[in-house]
């Protein structure tokens, strides 16, 4: 099971409300995934890395981290910083030039957090519970951006927390995150390979090689697009999943077509999940809404991919 | 008379009880408003009513029914009309994977294009597809026809047993023991009265795929085929 969503508003501007969207679409596919929910959200571009980072469970090792953090904020790398219940999120200037050289930092000054989303426009929040549950949290439904991806979890083989918890950032790749419904069965192979090639794996969640696996063709040269085209041959099992960087969203659908999927597109928006009930209930009946072919496809780009292509800019 | 249900915030046994009761009733013409995609609507309907979904449907919709009359004023999702017996089943958008799998009889419609797996193991009854389908259309097959106006995806009738295909747009292959056939006269008049009935347009030219028997005994000289198929 598990529910994917992804939404792209086409009508351009940085602060579309694609969260009560996104929200609604949740809620439609809860019953699909009951463990947890969980959203990425592209919001403007901001001149310094986003980071949002778990505290710990641990009373006293969260006690310890925000006692760090206060100590850190405000002057050198860190801009600032604000708690966000389970979670702080901080702006870290580019003095620290790249993700690696960020998440470096982090884990020597505060070993305690865990990061689950960098870059210069994503922003996931993601936690054990139902969609109501992370809106009660979080507010997601007040979000505001260019576009997002969403799912709600029915785990299988990985255990229940805000880590194993989707959507991922692949680490070490600034603002791409992906979803993913079905199950990887090459997923211990691809990991072994790639812990061997250095890439470190954060969970047993066999979703997270995706991200793995995009970060490492994309930092080979290939385009996006053409990185999750090979995906479809790299992958076996049953997939239907999402990704998105600062400027686009796509869909790759497995070969078989065991995983459902549905797009819906028109002037106004991309909209793509795993039931066309979502698509329904969060955006009415004036569109058609198709089921994309097996082995198959699609990448939109934001209204604003030319501007936000350039960033960071040299 | 026409007798309405409206689905807005209702769940989907809600639903099901409110069309069963105004069946009981004596009901024999009934608009579902708003489905919204929502599985599972319409499915065991037994009794000759016409039901009809204003919108899109979600899975296994009108399953397993026996001689009603369903329209779906949208596209519907995975399984529909699975295991019917008989009856008729309309669909004027898009159709989920595994459409009409398994129905003993009836009529099912897409007038759209359906997805992989449709018509599996279909035991009688018909299946009209306006636009095209998916993969493996009509595996194992055992009696009954599948039309397909437009193309037709890979593996079309894989290990059939018995029954037709007939595809108007190309193949983009057969499955293993599938074979062509020319039509015959009753063929050609099955078909026209088949799309004159659903006012399906037709396509310039069908062409008709059996079973080639290859798989209906094991011929130990035939083992490669055999291990093929499996």
């Amino acid at each position: 099971m598990c529910g994917i969503v992804g939404f792209l508003d086409k009508r351009g501007g940085l602060h579309q409300p694609i969260g009560r969207t996104m929200l609604a679409m949740l809620q439609a596919l809860s019953c699909r995934g009951p463990d947890s929910a969980g959203l990425a959200v592209y919001g403007p571009p901001h001149s310094c890395w986003i980071v949002r980072a778990a505290l710990p469970t641990d009373f006293l090792l969260a006690t310890s981290a925000r006692q760090s953090l206060e100590r850190i904020s405000g002057h050198g790398h860190v801009r600032r910083h604000e708690f966000d219940g389970a979670y702080v999120r901080f702006e870290i200037n580019e003095t620290l030039p790249t993700p690696a050289d960020v998440e470096r930092w982090v884990s020597e000054k505060l070993p305690q957090v865990e990061i689950v989303s960098l870059g210069h426009q994503l922003d996931i929040i993601k936690q054990v519970g139902s969609p109501e549950q992370l809106e009660a949290s979080y507010c997601i439904s007040q979000s505001t951006g260019t576009h997002g991806i969403g799912h709600t979890r029915l785990s299988t083989e990985s255990r229940v927390d805000l880590s194993h918890s989707q959507p991922f950032w692949a680490h070490g790749m600034p603002d791409l995150a992906t979803v993913h419904n079905g199950h990887i069965t090459n997923y211990h192979k691809l990991r072994r390979r790639y812990e061997q090639k250095g890439h470190r794996f954060y969970t047993e969640n066999d979703s997270e090689v995706i991200g793995v696996y995009l970060r490492d063709r994309l930092t080979a040269g290939l385009s996006f697009e053409v990185a999750l085209r090979s995906s479809l041959d790299d992958f076996d099992g049953s997939f239907s999943y999402l990704a998105a960087t600062a400027d686009r969203l796509a869909y790759v659908k497995d070969r078989y077509g065991f995983k459902p999927l549905m797009v819906a597109e028109t002037d106004d928006f991309v909209a793509i999940a795993t039931e066309e009930i979502a698509l329904r209930r969060s955006l009415g009946r004036d569109f058609m809404a198709r089921e994309p072919a097996p082995g198959t496809l699609g990448v939109w780009a934001t209204s604003l991919s030319k501007a936000v292509a350039e960033w960071p800019r040299n | 008379m026409t007798f309405t249900i409206d689905c807005r915030d209702k769940p989907t046994r809600a639903i099901n009880q409110e069309l069963r009761g105004a069946i009981d009733t004596g009901q024999r013409d009934i608009h579902v408003q708003q489905p919204d995609g929502r599985h599972n609507l319409g499915v065991a309907l037994l009794q000759p009513v016409r039901v009809v979904f204003d919108g899109s449907v979600g899975y296994y919709c009108a399953g397993m029914m026996d001689g009603a009359h369903v329209e779906v004023h949208g596209s519907a999702g995975w399984g529909t009309a699975e295991s019917m017996l008989n009856g008729t089943v309309v669909i004027d958008g898009n159709a989920g994977s595994g459409a009409a799998a398994s129905i003993r009889g009836g009529t099912v419609v897409v007038r759209g294009d359906a997805a992989a797996r449709a018509g599996v193991s279909m035991k009688g009854g018909t299946l009209l597809i306006g636009g095209s389908c998916g993969y493996m259309a009509g595996f194992m097959m055992q009696k009954g026809r599948i039309v397909v106006c437009g193309d037709a995806g890979e593996a079309l009738a894989d290990s059939m047993y018995e029954g037709a295909v007939f595809v108007g747009g190309k193949v983009d292959s057969l499955g293993n023991d599938s074979v062509y056939v020319d039509l015959t006269a009753e063929d050609h008049a099955s078909l026209k009265e088949l799309l004159g009935t659903y006012r399906v347009p037709a396509p310039k030219a069908f062409r008709k795929i059996v079973s080639g028997r290859k798989l209906w005994n094991f011929d130990r000289k035939e083992l490669e085929t055999w291990k093929a198929a499996l």
